[in-house]
Formats: C-alpha cells, sequence, structure tokens
C-alpha cells in the first residue's frame, strides 16, 4: 500500500517536472533586439503601475509583460533571462548601465511622457500653492541647478542640500515607493533625489513639517486618494487613468523611456562595454557583498529597524490575536446561538480571506480616514487573521480534554470558572502548544507582506538594499537568514513552555 | 438529611425519572440496584445537579438546591462524588489531586492540606504513589484515589456512580473494602452498583429502581431474600423470560422450537435442558390437542441465573382441566415423559385460566 503510495507520488513529480519544463522552454530563440517588435512573443520587464503597462498591452499586444516591484527585480530578470528587456526611465537606466556593465541600452526613443507630483483631489489649495512654487524655482534658477545636479551629473555623487526641519502644526505627509535615483531614493538612511529635494524646498518654502512614506508604487494613486498621505511623487508621469482619480501638479520634468537588454542581444555590437573584471574568491566576493548591502550607506541600521518593525508587529499581533482567538472561542462554545453565530461567521469571513487582502481592506478602506502609524493596521488584519486560526486551536483543544474532568471538578465544588482554570485548561494547553506554535511561527513569516501598507519590515528593508545594490542574493539571503533566526529563537521559547507546562517533567526537576 | 420530592428527569422525549420521592437520613447507606437503563445514575447525578432536575425538589440539609439563590459549589463541597470512570486529574499528581480541593476551596494552607491528603492515602492503601499521574496507575488504584479525593473535602454524603463497573474482576474487592471501611465509620453513603452481594451485606436500606421510580425500597433482607413485586424478583434472581401465545391449531412448531433453541444458546444452556424443555412443551401441546379444538394458549419459559433453573408456565383459557391429572389419556406416554422430566409441578384454575407450572430437572 505504502510502496503503492510512493510510486504514484513519484510518478506525479515527474509528470509536473515534464510539463514545467514544456511550459518554461522558449520553441523560439530569439536573436537580436532593435526595437520593441523583436520582442513579439518575448518577455519584457516592466516597473509595476508605470505608462509602461498601458503602452506596451495597446501598441504591442504580442509582447509577454512581467511587471516588477523594484529596478533591482527588473535588472536581474534580464540577468537571469527571464525577460530579454526592460522599459525603465532613462535617467535611470543610465545609472544602472554604469553599474552592470553586461546591460546595454537598446534605444531610447519609446515613449516619453511629462512627470507630475499627484495631489488629493479635494486638496485644490496645496495644488495650487505647489504650482505657484514650481513656478518660483523655475524663475529663481533653483530649478536648474536642481535638474543640472541630479539629470545632467551623476546624481549618485549628487549631494542634497541640507534642509533644517519645520517644526509647525502644518504637517505634509508625501508618498513615495523609492523607485529609484534619480527621483527618489534612500541612500546614508534618508531619502534624496530629484523630487525628494523639490518637495523638500516646498516644505521650506510653504512652511511644513514634512514626513515621508514608503509604499508600493502601484498603492501610491490609492494611498493618495483614501487620504493616506497628502501628496505623491516618484517620477509619476502623467496620465488620464491617474488623472481621474487624483490632481497633478503643473509637469516638472519630462520622462523618457530606454529599453535596456543584455549586450549579447543588441543589435549593434559596437556599444558593448568592455569589461575587465578581475576573478574574485568566494571569500572576497562575500567581503565586497557584505560591505555593499550591510556597511555601506549605513544599511545595517535599516535592517535593524526593519527587524525591530517585524518582531513588534510579530509580538503584539501575537498578544491580540491570542486573547481575541480566546474570546472568539468562548463564542463558539457558548450555548447562545446569537454568540454562537457571531463565532462562526467570524471564522469562516476571515480563513477564507488571504491575509494581504485583509491588510489592505484595512488599511485602505475600513480605516482609510484614520491617519496612525500603519504598523497599528498590521498588528489588527494580523491579530483578526490568527484568532480565527487559534480560536479553532483553542476550541479542540479544549474539547479533546475528557468531559469527566470537568464533571470532577465541579463534583468538587469548584464553579464552572475555576473548574476551567485549574482543571480544563492546563490539560488543553499541553494539547494545543505543539500546533499554537506552528501557527506563531507561520505569523512571523506573513507579516513580510505589511510593505504594502507602507510599513517598513525586514522584508522591505532587503527590498530597499536591492534597489540600490542590484544585488540580489545577499540581501534575500540575509533576510532569509534572519526570519530563520526569529522563527528559531520562537521555536525554541515555546518549545521550553511546552516542556515546563508539562507535569511530569515537573516531577523530574523536583 | 436529604429530601427529594416528586423528582422528574427527562432527556428530550425520553422520561428517565418519573416521580421518585424519599428520604434519606444521616449515617445510611443506600445501594440503589436495577436493570440498565432505569434511571440510577440520573437520580444520583440529579442529587449533586451534575444534571438538572426538569421537575420536583430536592432538600440538602433542609435547603432546597433548586433555588436559584442557593450557592451550589458549597453544597457540593459537602457531597463527594465518585465516578465509574475515576475521573482523575491527569495533569496533577495523586497527592496534588487530593490537595487542590482543599486548598482551592477551603483555603486550607498547603502544608496542613498536604498533611491529611497522605494520611487518607495511607487510609486506602495508596501513600507511596503520593508522587504518580493517573496514567501510572490501575484501574483500583485510581477509584481508590478518588475516593481519597472525595475524602479530602470533609463531605457529609458521597455518592458513588457505579465504582466498580469499569474495574477487572481482580480489583473490585480492593475498591470494595475501602467503601466498607467508609461504611463502618457512619459515612452517609448513596451506591449505584451492580454488586449484589456487597449491596446486601454492607448497606441499610436498598432501592430497586425500575420504570423511573423507586420500585421497592426495603432492608438487604427484604429485597435479597423476600422481594414483594415481580419485576424486583426477577431482578434479583437474574430471570430471562420468553414469551409466546399460540391461538391457532395450526402453530408452527418448528418456528417455536427454532425461537427457544435460540434463546437457550444466547443464555449458555446446556444442550440436555434444551432438548428436555422442548420435549415438555411439545408434549404438552399434544395433551393439550386432545382436550381442546380451540387454542388459545400462553407459554412463558423463565431462566433464572443466579438459580441455573428453568421454569414453564403453561396458561390455558376453559373449564377447569388438569391437563397433568387426566386419565382418560390415549396414550401415557406423553405424560410420563413430562413427570419424568421435571423437578416439580403444581396447577391452579382461577379467572377461567388453567396455569400450569413446571420446574425443569437439572
Amino acid at each position: 500500500m505504502f510502496k503503492k503510495m510512493n510510486k504514484s507520488v513519484v510518478l506525479a513529480i515527474f509528470l509536473s517536472l515534464f510539463l514545467l519544463s514544456c511550459v518554461s522552454e522558449d520553441s523560439i530563440s530569439i536573436q537580436r533586439i532593435n526595437s520593441l517588435d523583436d520582442l513579439n512573443g518575448f518577455g519584457v520587464g516592466i516597473y509595476e503601475g508605470t505608462v509602461h503597462d498601458l503602452f506596451l498591452s495597446t501598441n504591442y499586444p504580442e509582447i509577454h509583460i512581467l511587471r516588477y516591484n523594484s529596478a533591482a527585480d527588473m535588472i536581474l530578470s534580464l540577468k537571469t533571462e527571464k525577460t530579454y528587456a526592460v522599459l525603465l526611465d532613462y535617467s535611470s537606466a543610465l545609472l544602472l548601465l554604469k553599474d552592470n556593465p553586461e546591460l546595454g541600452m537598446v534605444t531610447d526613443d519609446i515613449l516619453s511622457s511629462p512627470l507630475g507630483i499627484g495631489f488629493n483631489k479635494k486638496n485644490l489649495s496645496l495644488l495650487s500653492e505647489f504650482n505657484d512654487f514650481l513656478k518660483v524655482i523655475k524663475n529663481t534658477g533653483v530649478y536648474d541647478e536642481m535638474f543640472t545636479r541630479w539629470f545632467v551629473s551623476d546624481s549618485e555623487l549628487a549631494k542634497m542640500p541640507n534642509f533644517e526641519k519645520v517644526n509647525t502644526e502644518k504637517k505634509l505627509n508625501l508618498g513615495v515607493a523609492v523607485a529609484d535615483l534619480p527621483y527618489v531614493a534612500y541612500m546614508n538612511n534618508d531619502y534624496v533625489g530629484f523630487d525628494i529635494e523639490m518637495i523638500k524646498r516646498f516644505a521650506k518654502y510653504g512652511g511644513y513639517d514634512l514626513t515621508i512614506t514608503t509604499m508600493e508604487f502601484g498603492s501610491l494613486v490609492n494611498a493618495l486618494a483614501s487620504g493616506k498621505v497628502d501628496m505623491i511623487a516618484d517620477g509619476i508621469a502623467i496620465t488620464k487613468e491617474r488623472a481621474k482619480q487624483i490632481n497633478f501638479s503643473d509637469e516638472y520634468a519630462m520622462f523618457k523611456t530606454a529599453m535596456l537588454s543584455l549586450n549579447k542581444y543588441i543589435g549593434d555590437s559596437s556599444t558593448v562595454n568592455k569589461t575587465n573584471s578581475i576573478k574574485l574568491t568566494f571569500i572576497s566576493k562575500f567581503k565586497d557583498s557584505f560591505y555593499q548591502n550591510v556597511i555601506n550607506e549605513n544599511r545595517y541600521k535599516l535592517v535593524i529597524s526593519g527587524l525591530k518593525v517585524t518582531f513588534l508587529i510579530s509580538f503584539f499581533a501575537t498578544i491580540f490575536g491570542t486573547i481575541l482567538g480566546g474570546l472568539i472561542c468562548y463564542f463558539k462554545m457558548s450555548k447562545s446561538s446569537m454568540l454562537n453565530m457571531i463565532a462562526k461567521l467570524f471564522i469562516s469571513l476571515l480563513r477564507g480571506t488571504p491575509v494581504l487582502v485583509l491588510l489592505m481592506i484595512v488599511y485602505y478602506v475600513v480605516f482609510a480616514s484614520i491617519n496612525i502609524n500603519p504598523i497599528y493596521f498590521a498588528i489588527f488584519a494580523f491579530g483578526l487573521n490568527l484568532a480565527a486560526y487559534v480560536s479553532e486551536i483553542f476550541r479542540t483543544g479544549i474539547q479533546g480534554v475528557d468531559f469527566g474532568q470537568t464533571e470532577a471538578g465541579i463534583a468538587l465544588g469548584f464553579s464552572k470558572i475555576k473548574t476551567f482554570i485549574y482543571i480544563v485548561l492546563p490539560q488543553a494547553i499541553k494539547s494545543i502548544l505543539p500546533v499554537y506554535k506552528g501557527e506563531i511561527i507561520s505569523l512571523v513569516k506573513m507579516t513580510s507582506i505589511v510593505g504594502y501598507i507602507a510599513v517598513e519590515d525586514l522584508t522591505k528593508a532587503g527590498d530597499i538594499i536591492r534597489s540600490r545594490t542590484f544585488d540580489a542574493f545577499f540581501p534575500l539571503i540575509m533576510v532569509a537568514v534572519l526570519y530563520f533566526l526569529i522563527s528559531w529563537i520562537l521555536i525554541f521559547s515555546l518549545t521550553y513552555l511546552e516542556v515546563i507546562s508539562d507535569p511530569k517533567q515537573k516531577r523530574k526537576h523536583k | 438529611m436529604i429530601r427529594i420530592e416528586g423528582l422528574s428527569k427527562k432527556f428530550g422525549n425520553l422520561t428517565v425519572l418519573k416521580d421518585i420521592n424519599t428520604k434519606i437520613e444521616q449515617g445510611e447507606i443506600i445501594s440503589i440496584i436495577g436493570p440498565s437503563g432505569t434511571g440510577k445514575s440520573t437520580f444520583l447525578r440529579c442529587i449533586n445537579l451534575l444534571e438538572t432536575p426538569s421537575g420536583g425538589k430536592i432538600f440538602i440539609d433542609n435547603i432546597d438546591i433548586l433555588d436559584k439563590k442557593t450557592d451550589v459549589p458549597k453544597i457540593r463541597q459537602k457531597m463527594g462524588m465518585v465516578f465509574q470512570s475515576f475521573n482523575i486529574f491527569s495533569h496533577l499528581t495523586v497527592l496534588e489531586n487530593l490537595t487542590i480541593g482543599p486548598v482551592k476551596l477551603l483555603n486550607i494552607p498547603f502544608n496542613e492540606a498536604k498533611e491529611k491528603a497522605m494520611d487518607l492515602l495511607k487510609m486506602v492503601g495508596l501513600a507511596e504513589k503520593a508522587d504518580f499521574f493517573a496514567d501510572e496507575l490501575s484501574g483500583g488504584q485510581k477509584q481508590r484515589i478518588a475516593i481519597a479525593r472525595c475524602l479530602s473535602m470533609n463531605p457529609e454524603i458521597i455518592l458513588f456512580d457505579e465504582p466498580t463497573s469499569a474495574l477487572d474482576p481482580t480489583m473490585v474487592s480492593e475498591v470494595l473494602a475501602v467503601i466498607r471501611r467508609l461504611a463502618k465509620n457512619g459515612m452517609t453513603m448513596l451506591i449505584v452498583t451492580h454488586e449484589m452481594d456487597f449491596a446486601k451485606d454492607v448497606s441499610t436500606r436498598v432501592f430497586y429502581m425500575d420504570e423511573g421510580i423507586i420500585y421497592e425500597e426495603g432492608t438487604p433482607q427484604d429485597i435479597f431474600n423476600n422481594p414483594k413485586n415481580e419485576k424486583t424478583k426477577s431482578f434479583i434472581n437474574r430471570i430471562r423470560n420468553l414469551h409466546f401465545t399460540i391461538n391457532t391449531p395450526n402453530y408452527d412448531l418448528y418456528k417455536l422450537n427454532a425461537e427457544i433453541e435460540y434463546f437457550f444458546e444466547k443464555h449458555i444452556i446446556s444442550k440436555r435442558n434444551t432438548h428436555s424443555t422442548l420435549l415438555v412443551i411439545e408434549e404438552l401441546l399434544t395433551i393439550y390437542s386432545n382436550y381442546f379444538n380451540v387454542f388459545n394458549i400462553e407459554l412463558i419459559i423463565e431462566f433464572s441465573e443466579k438459580h441455573n433453573t428453568i421454569n414453564i408456565h403453561f396458561k390455558y383459557f376453559g373449564d377447569e382441566n388438569n391437563l397433568l391429572e387426566s386419565e382418560e389419556l390415549e396414550d401415557e406416554i406423553s405424560l410420563s415423559l413430562i413427570k419424568n422430566l421435571c423437578e416439580s409441578f403444581d396447577y391452579i384454575f382461577e379467572d377461567n385460566y388453567n396455569k400450569i407450572n413446571i420446574s425443569l430437572r437439572n
């Protein structure tokens, strides 16, 4: 019986591998890329939520569009040949080419569109104030100075002017996606870039206390429309679709699209940058990556603060979820059909919804008008989700205790509550803990999606580092190792709890 | 001490207890016996409200425990209960099982409670198991611990719900010995039990429960040696019956025989006795058909497990006519066969019914 099953499992694995290999193998291979027309039937990478999406799907319907969340991911997709070309903002592309000699630019003549700062439809005064500001800097030459700093010179070397923090009642919340230089980037634990400088100047001009929130590029418009932020910036192209939901300022720059690909595919081989890369040993490579990803620009601070956020969310969501789970469990086991219904509804609703969707509903829909640190929303959403699962774990644990134990407690003269506390609970905990442990660990790992609601956790920290260093391997492995360590510490401490709650263990210690 | 008036209990449509009225005085030891499913355990569980009665009143020391104002947990502290399935708290050691009640409920300091617990463990002979857990003990040991746990609360009454039913026969006596000891010390006890010999010599009063009421009660001598009611009698003697009515001369003798054989097989009665019974019945019917054309017969076969005896009751309607005394028989063999097979027989005529009772020779 067992052998038979084994065979069928092996067969299934082979079959799926075979199918996978069929799918992933391109029947035709690409020759040379001169324009987008050469890419019909192949994958092209774009930045999620940008104008390129509509442009490609309208004009080149045969191209497979792959949407990425960071320039780093796009470059990686090129290198691993998941895509054969990527579309990027021209200025960003120039910077990327410098760091990635095996890449080349196919063309910069694809699509250009004006860039604008986004404002909430209801906030017209802020919009006109900004447009006035734009006129002022263009007239005084400040704009030209900035333009030269970020777009003409090497923006990697550009130095942000210093801005004193304005302490006023007038708050200004800016949403960015940290796409990359020259618009918005994160260096030395601060935001830099053309857009940042411009808005910091604007804050000074208007006397605003500026705070910057990071979120996914695709969520910027939603966050603005729902009032989470007052304005958004990150090299955002002015499009009709976006203009329906938000107002744009006057254009402050032109956005030019460049197409990058691997040199070996680019038609004109003369553009190939010859590189004299020295063969590095593994250790020196590791040292170099470590320096780049952890030490340089104080990136470890980003990791530590991300770790802190992940820990805070996990810890408080666990406490909130456990208490709520206990309450739901009580509802479910109560004789009142009303409470029963509430518990059933809660459990089936929460278990039937992906956490990510729940998280975004909590952030963008339910509490759209409340502006507090999104970490609270994350704690709330993960707590709700945990509660739905642990309430059932608690229930089965409690029902697993022989009813005779309860009866004996009651017959001895304990009240119902005391019977539960002294007799049932200690026995239930023994069977609950192993499953509960697993649930908590999966909660910790699940928190890695909080980046969607502008929380900078461990995963997001890794992403931000990746967007600067274009190194996929090191930040990802580092983040994975850190998650593993958190889980390991959790497993360790919960196992300890399991051991000390075993009455027989207690006797051995005596 | 306990007064019960008109107690009833229903589970949905099923009436388990109909109408129970009784009074129990301090120091009494009451055994509750009766067939399965007659509400003995339910009756016991109603007394400490593990089951909520559907009707009636229960007074303990003149306190109406069904009154909403009554502090029921407080009353339960004075009334221990020993369960069929022991229900030793499995997360606590034996000693902790005996101290948790006094410490948490009676606010007795732990050391004092521990001393008392050790004394109780010595009394039930399990002092050396103080640090053991329930799953490390035998059934008999668990039940003795359960009794000691009850005693740790200084109860005035102990309710025993079939304390030996879940035990191996070899462990029954150790538990009964502990209960006997409590009896000697004058503890008030209600014991639901199937151990008839134990009930007979330990109790001061016996309740026979059937049909949802206390069907018959009395001293052990009354109930066990001299039961008044038919049902009590058949329960005490552990009698099993088989009923037939025959109202046509064309009855199916083979079917009748097959049913009797099946009944006997079920109760593991010897082949020889089965054979004799079948023969007696067949001969009775043969004689009967010589006198009567109309068939109106009631046939009852009784087997007493206790005495291992078989009785045949043959009841027929009509003029007075003792089949076993008739002299005009064509065939004398039938009669002599019957007389040969039975130990004793008698004949009564009343209300136009002839009744012949035959005890089979064993």
